[in-house]
């Protein structure tokens, strides 16, 4: 089976300085892909290319074989890639449905008279039904988190971007999103493309791994392979 | 609660075109209260339409006056030079000025110029526009301005009947803007208002409904620009310029409040009040509109309509 | 001959240009804040010079006074006004400096034309012209001139030489750099706004020197201030400074060849168009 997302020698380079240096790697439909990497390693620029909100310096992406480099933001969701920020930024003035609505209405390409309908479902697909007609201002960090993943989802992709949806939860919480990561891929049959910073999680329900480091790929495999790896181990894990 | 809303969505703009249907009853005869009237009408519709502008997606046109009267006088001296029909030439002021806020938000929002370089822009525009007006004098007529007549058959020449063809475009506007507002473009507009990338990345073309929200406001400002030129009876540079249309205007959007379709109707009414009391001041005026706009900027950013929400816990649009 | 008399002229408009905008672009580098009122900070130095003078204060303390004035309505601006932008970034920071140095313009405009409709400054020099190698030059030029050279150099050697100075440059680099640095930006803030109000009410009175300044003169210098930071780049002190000196020596032909109107257009359309085609600035690249 063909790639879904092929990613050669992505370059980006911030005012002479490079945040990614000759990335390349690709994704498989349906797979859970993890990177890892210490801070500033450059996995949120690696995202922001991807999903066009970063032009790269050099490099190619493409979805399905199709080259999506330098594609709007907007262009590249509707053709099926979708983009969880790390901070969670959903829209204050609107209610959770409508929130996720925007998704619907926006990013799928089939959009059309069904669009609040697969927005309700997929608020009820994360057990947030009972949120829908709430101001966001008013939801916890968690739930506004939640809301982008369902604003995301609502866009029907085939690859969803996600960036430390895991960022100060505790352990239970963790056990959870990890479950929920799972479910999504399972019901939605969509491949993931998840950056994080809980080794634990990643390295328990990826598929395979790829870590960056000062912009470039250290290593790239099975979890069981990448966490074997002598660099990666002095790296990163070595410091743990 | 949510009845209450859909019941208060239909009702508001009947009502408001009901109210000022009549009141020509209550001020009846006065001429100075007829142009008055005929004036708040005319600056609402400039609120509604930077409201558009500005409100919903945050475009900082310095230039309202210079669009209108880039309407104005492209109209006016159309119909005078070559005898074109003046209702022919208020479309083609409209177009005008439909292009060119077509324009400046267009290049703003692809070149990324933030709100400091597109107000820059836009500032140069009407200052542009103003010395234009004073400097071809044989086209313009200068200070002095251009006479102008009625659009035939009594419209907008006749004192009550001017003020009925204003309420009618009024209406039109804010029937327009609450289809806008009320439809997924409205949707679109709210959402990156809230967050260009976030909306972006949700699948929203942000150029787009940027351009098309300004396209449509400048539309506005442009036909409701001509028609008052014909109303008014002259056009000079004054009656478009920055401090007597954008600084009063952005007072009317910032007091009633931005993003609502009552808050220009609220402000423009108040503010046209406001207007005739601080008139006398002479120089002071333009100190009260400064103080306004500071006071409201920092204290009563929300505007009248969310405090009146607030207040009387109805959902007011 | 007149040639060398428009580009003294020129030059001489020009420096007070630099001297207006330098303030603008240290203000928006510094602390966000697109000052609308710089215009009118000169022209209040101007009134408060002129009533002065009125009392029958001598020029040069009148002058002196009307500057410091100046300088502490800037202070005080700075401390009160402005503090509810400070508390924004971004965006909101720099919409929330705009319209209200905008509504303080008006505030300013209004004040003066009421409470002093028909002052002006104009101050005259014992010798009206001197002749340097045969050429016939308004002193007055020459002391705005001197004047205007002074403050800018002594600016570029405090921004050059003291800590402070380069502290301040690195900030409008890059605020996070300085953060780092363990400087306080508020502080900055304040001294720089003092700063660029004591070179407006300069220029007040040079203005008053060089030709003669009114209570509604505020706008106009203002956008003046507003197109030589434009094209000079919002961002490079160097570009500002020489932006205002070639434009001033434009100003000076333009206006003279082609007439007042259209000088006008051609300077705001340079200043409009060097947004959309580099909105760094013509002369930006320069430093
Ligand atoms: N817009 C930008 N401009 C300049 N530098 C940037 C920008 N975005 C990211 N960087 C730099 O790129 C590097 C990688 O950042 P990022 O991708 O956010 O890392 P990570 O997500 O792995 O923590 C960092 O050094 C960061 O400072
Ligand atoms: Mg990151």
């Amino acid at each position: 089976m063909g790639a879904l997302l092929t990613a050669t020698g992505i370059t980006k380079y911030f005012g002479g300085l490079p945040a990614l240096q000759d990335v390349s790697f690709d994704v498989l439909q349906g797979e859970i892909f993890g990177i890892i990497g210490p801070n500033g390693a450059g996995k949120s620029t690696l995202l922001h290319v991807i999903s066009g909100v970063v032009v790269p310096t050099r490099g190619r992406v493409l979805l399905k074989g199709r080259d999506i480099t330098g594609l709007k933001p907007h262009r590249i969701c509707r053709l099926g890639v979708a983009r969880v920020l790390q901070t969670p930024r959903p829209f204050p003035s609107l209610t959770a449905l409508e929130n996720v609505a925007v998704g619907a209405i926006f990013g799928r390409r089939d959009g059309g008279s069904q669009a609040w309908q697969h927005a309700a479902d997929v608020l009820a697909f994360l057990g947030l039904q009972d949120r829908a007609a709430v101001a966001v201002g008013k939801l916890n960090l968690q739930e506004k988190k939640m809301i982008e993943v369902a604003r995301a989802l609502a866009t029907g992709p085939e690859l969803l971007l996600l960036d430390e949806v895991m960022g100060g939860l505790n352990p239970t919480e963790v056990e959870e999103t990890m479950h929920l990561i799972r479910k999504i891929r399972d019901a939605y049959g969509v491949a993931i493309v998840w950056i994080e910073h809980v080794m634990r999680a990643i390295m328990g329900i990826a598929e395979r791994v790829m870590v960056l480091n000062y912009g470039e790929v250290l290593a790239l495999g099975s979890p069981a392979e990448v966490a074997r790896d002598p660099r990666v181990v002095e790296a990163y894990l070595g410091k743990a | 609660m949510s009845t209450t809303g859909s019941w208060l969505r239909y009702a508001t703009l009947p009502s408001v075109g009901l109210v000022l249907a009549c009141l020509p009853l209550a001020i009846l005869g006065s001429a100075l209260y007829a142009r008055l009237a005929t004036q708040m009408l005319a600056y609402i519709a400039y609120t509604v339409a930077f409201n558009l502008i500005f409100g919903h997606t945050r475009q900082l046109f310095l230039c309202l006056g210079a669009l209108a009267g880039a309407s104005a006088y492209f109209s006016v001296i159309l119909t005078r030079e070559l005898g074109l029909s003046p209702w022919l030439t208020v479309l083609l002021g409209t177009a005008l000025a439909a292009a060119l806020g077509t324009l400046f938000s267009y290049i703003s929002v692809r070149r990324g110029l933030g709100v400091i370089f597109l107000g820059i822009v836009t500032l140069a525009f009407s200052l542009m526009f103003e010395n234009l007006l004073l400097g071809l004098r044989d086209l313009t007529r200068g200070e002095t301005g251009i006479v102008t007549k009625g659009l035939g058959f009594g419209i907008l020449g006749e004192r009550w009947a001017s003020y009925y063809v204003f309420l009618g475009l009024l209406l039109l506007a804010l029937a327009l803007y609450q289809a806008l507002v009320s439809s997924k473009i409205g949707l679109a507009l709210r959402a990156l208002s809230d967050d260009e990338l976030a909306a972006e990345l949700a699948g929203i073309n942000v150029v787009r409904y940027k351009v098309l929200a300004a396209g449509v406001g400048s539309a506005l400002l442009g036909v409701v620009g001509a028609c008052y030129a014909y109303y008014n009876g002259y056009v000079n540079p004054s009656i478009f310029s920055l401090v007597g249309v954008d600084v009063v205007v952005l007072v009317m959007l910032l007091f009633g409040g931005m993003g609502t379709l009552l808050g220009p109707v609220l402000g423009g009414a108040v503010f046209t009040v406001v207007n005739e009391l601080v008139r006398p001041l002479g120089p002071l005026n333009l100190l009260v509109y400064g103080a306004l706009l500071i006071v409201l900027f920092l204290a009563f950013r929300e505007g009248l309509v969310v405090a009146l929400r607030r207040a009387t816990g109805l959902p007011l649009p | 001959m007149w040639l060398i008399a428009l580009l003294i002229d020129g030059i001489v408009q020009g420096l007070q240009f630099s001297l207006l905008a330098v303030g603008l672009t240290l203000i928006f580098g510094l602390g966000g804040v697109l000052n609308l009122a710089h215009g009118q900070f000169a022209v209040i130095a101007g009134m408060v010079t002129a009533l002065l003078l009125d009392q029958g204060l001598d020029p040069v303390p009148a002058s002196a006074a009307g500057v410091l004035a100046t300088g502490l309505f800037g202070f005080l601006v700075d401390r009160s006004l402005l503090l509810p932008a400070y508390r924004y970034s971004g965006e909101t920071r720099l919409l929330l400096g705009l319209l209200l140095t905008l509504g303080l313009s008006f505030v300013i405009e209004g004040f003066l034309n009421y409470s002093v409709p028909y002052v002006a400054l104009s101050l005259h020099l014992p010798w009206p012209s001197v002749r340097p190698l045969g050429i016939p030059v308004r002193t007055a030029s020459i002391v705005v001139s001197l004047l205007a050279i002074l403050a800018l150099g002594a600016l570029l050697l405090f921004l050059r030489r003291t800590p402070l100075g380069k502290a301040i440059r690195s900030i409008m680099q890059n605020e996070v750099g300085a953060a780092l640095c363990g400087i306080d930006p508020a502080r900055m803030r304040t001294l720089i706004f003092t700063l660029g109000a004591l070179l407006a009410g300069l220029v007040g009175i040079t203005q008053g020197l060089f030709a003669s300044l009114g209570p509604e003169m505020g706008l106009e210098l203002t956008v003046f201030a507003l197109i030589v930071t434009t094209v000079g780049g919002v961002r490079s002190i160097h570009g500002t400074i020489a932006a205002g000196v070639l434009l001033g020596i434009v100003h000076a032909f333009a206006s003279f060849y082609i007439g007042a109107y259209v000088t006008f257009i051609i300077l705001l359309a340079t200043a409009a168009l060097t947004i959309l085609w580099r909105p760094s600035g013509l002369l930006g690249y320069w430093t």
